[in-house]
């Protein structure tokens, strides 16, 4: 899957995606449950939390 | 007719660059109702292109890098405002200008802070809903603002020519030239 499709299923843009993979931008609950459910995987094994 | 995010920035870019030029002109040409005008036709052709654009033009990372411009750029004008507002104090026994100046930021300042404080409490206590219907009031109010301000400042007869003494004295600054008419 591209950024770009990713963006549109979660309803962001491609940037956000990039910050996103880049660590540089928290998702909000929301937005990690959306990707979390576009990718078909759970928030905890998506993302690290320090 | 569905727009892409390029052809409407694209389109964007264009229109704010016809609108400054038309402002800029109009301003020139001492018009101000053809700035309000265009202003309020600028604002809703870009809103209708909007609600054709295929894609996500503003998300939550978005909201949130502007809430923090937003909030520094707010801190850093009033901070350069107060500053040069002091200044100009200090200066204002050499020019009455300097005055009118510090005053008009200073209002200025608070009048923005006051805003800020108002929007802040709203985005922290009112439902979706409402806020947009909030929302859309505000944006009226502004434009009735406008309205109001051109249309006093259109009939108000702050610029104009005054008889006084038997001699034509501009008030302001007058669009036309000296009456033809004899001043009495």
């Amino acid at each position: 899957m591209t950024q770009e499709e990713l963006a549109e299923k979660a309803g962001v843009r491609r940037e956000t995606i990039v910050f996103l993979e880049q660590g540089k931008y928290n998702p909000s609950l929301n937005l990690a449950h959306q990707i979390a459910k576009t990718l078909k995987t759970t928030i905890d094994k998506l993302f690290i939390f320090d | 007719m569905e727009l892409t995010l390029k052809q409407y920035n694209i389109i964007r870019i264009i229109t704010v660059i016809l609108l400054s030029v038309m402002f800029s002109q109009a301003i020139i040409f001492r018009n101000f109702w053809i700035p309000m005008i265009l202003l309020v036709v600028g604002s809703l052709f870009l809103m209708l292109l909007r609600k054709n654009v295929k894609g996500v033009l503003v998300d939550e990372r978005d909201y949130a890098t502007g809430g923090k411009a937003a909030l520094l750029a707010m801190q850093i004008w009033s901070f350069i405002a107060v500053v040069i507002m002091f200044a100009l104090l200090t200066l204002s026994d050499k020019s009455p200008v300097y005055q009118a100046v510090a005053m008009t930021l200073s209002f200025s300042v608070c009048a923005f802070m006051l805003l800020y404080s108002v929007i802040y409490r709203y985005y922290n206590r009112i439902s979706i809903l409402d806020k947009r219907l909030i929302l859309a009031a505000f944006v009226l109010a502004i434009f009735i603002a406008i309205f109001v301000v051109g249309a006093l400042r259109s009939f108000s007869g702050e610029d104009n020519w005054i008889c006084q003494n038997g001699q034509w004295v501009s008030h302001g600054h007058p669009d036309s030239s000296v009456p033809t008419q004899e001043c009495k």
